[in-house]
C-alpha cells in the first residue's frame, strides 16, 4: 500500500536569522578603566588590519559609549578574534548581529 | 627612567639592573592573582552553554599563551642586559603581559570605573599598588609609541 506524506511547511528564516547566517557574529569590544586607549589603538590595527582613524574611531567608541562592534566575522573566526583580544587584555564578546 | 627606542628596526627596552629588579619583583607579586584577571576577561558568551565550549576550546590555548608572554617578558628581564633588544613579537608579548598585570594591580585598587586617575586620594596615589599601575603604564605606552613608529 501505498503511503504519501503531505509536505511540511517551512518557515522561511527570519531577517535576523538570515543576516546572522550570512554575515556571522559581531565582536564587541567593552570598556574598561586601565586599558590605555593608544594600546586599544594598536591592538586594532594590528588584530584586524584597520587603519590608524578607523581604529582610533572603535576605540573612542569603546571609551565613549561603553562598548563598540569592531568586526562582524564566521563564528569560528571570530572565536580567534575575541580570544585574540582576550589575550590582549581586552574585554571582548561574541554577539548576534 | 626606562626608555623604549627603535633602533634599525628592532626595538630597544632600556632598563637599569634596579628597574628589572623591580620589575621582576612585580611579575612575582602579580602572578598568583592573573589566574583570577583571565576567568574573567575570557568570557566570550552570555549564553551559559555556548561559553562552556569556548571555555573547553580555546583557554586552554589562552592560558598557554598567557604564560608564554609572561616568560618573554621574565626571560628579558633576567638577562642581566640594560638594553634588552626586541623583535615586534616579542614587543607584543610585553604589551600583553604588562596588560593582564595592569589589571591584576587595578583589582587590587578596586578600580571599576573611568575617572580612577583624578579621583585616587593621596593615599592611594602613594600606594604600592597604584605606582605598579602607572609604572606599567608607562613602558606600555614607550612600547606602543616604539611599534607605532
Amino acid at each position: 500500500m501505498a503511503t504519501s506524506t503531505a509536505p511540511t511547511p517551512v518557515e522561511a528564516p527570519t531577517r535576523r536569522e538570515h543576516v546572522a547566517r550570512q554575515f556571522g557574529w559581531n565582536i564587541v569590544v567593552w570598556n574598561d578603566p586601565v586599558t590605555l586607549m593608544t594600546y586599544v589603538v594598536l591592538v586594532f590595527r594590528r588584530l584586524f588590519g584597520y587603519d590608524h582613524e578607523t581604529a582610533t574611531k572603535l576605540m573612542l567608541q569603546v571609551h565613549n559609549e561603553g562598548r563598540a562592534v569592531v568586526a562582524t566575522q564566521p563564528r569560528e573566526q571570530a572565536e580567534v578574534s575575541v580570544a585574540r583580544l582576550h589575550a590582549f587584555g581586552l574585554q571582548a564578546t561574541l554577539a548576534r548581529p | 627612567m626606562a626608555q623604549v627606542l627603535r633602533r634599525r628596526g628592532r626595538i630597544q627596552v632600556r632598563l637599569s639592573h634596579l628597574e628589572r629588579d623591580a620589575l621582576l619583583g612585580i611579575v612575582a607579586e602579580l602572578s598568583p592573582q592573573l589566574p583570577r584577571v583571565r576567568d574573567r576577561i575570557s568570557q566570550a558568551y552570555d549564553d551559559a552553554e555556548r561559553q562552556a565550549e569556548y571555555a573547553r576550546w580555546v583557554k586552554p590555548d589562552f592560558v598557554a599563551g598567557c604564560e608564554a608572554d609572561l616568560s618573554v617578558v621574565t626571560d628579558s628581564l633576567s638577562s642581566g642586559e640594560d638594553t634588552l633588544p626586541l623583535t615586534d613579537a616579542q614587543a607584543l608579548a610585553w604589551l600583553r603581559a604588562l596588560s593582564h598585570l595592569r589589571r591584576a594591580a587595578a583589582s587590587e585598587l578596586g578600580i571599576e570605573a573611568d575617572g580612577w586617575e583624578e579621583q585616587a586620594d593621596e593615599s592611594t596615589r602613594n600606594s604600592r599598588e597604584f605606582g605598579i599601575l602607572m609604572a606599567l603604564g608607562y613602558i606600555q605606552e614607550e612600547l606602543v609609541a616604539a611599534l607605532e613608529s
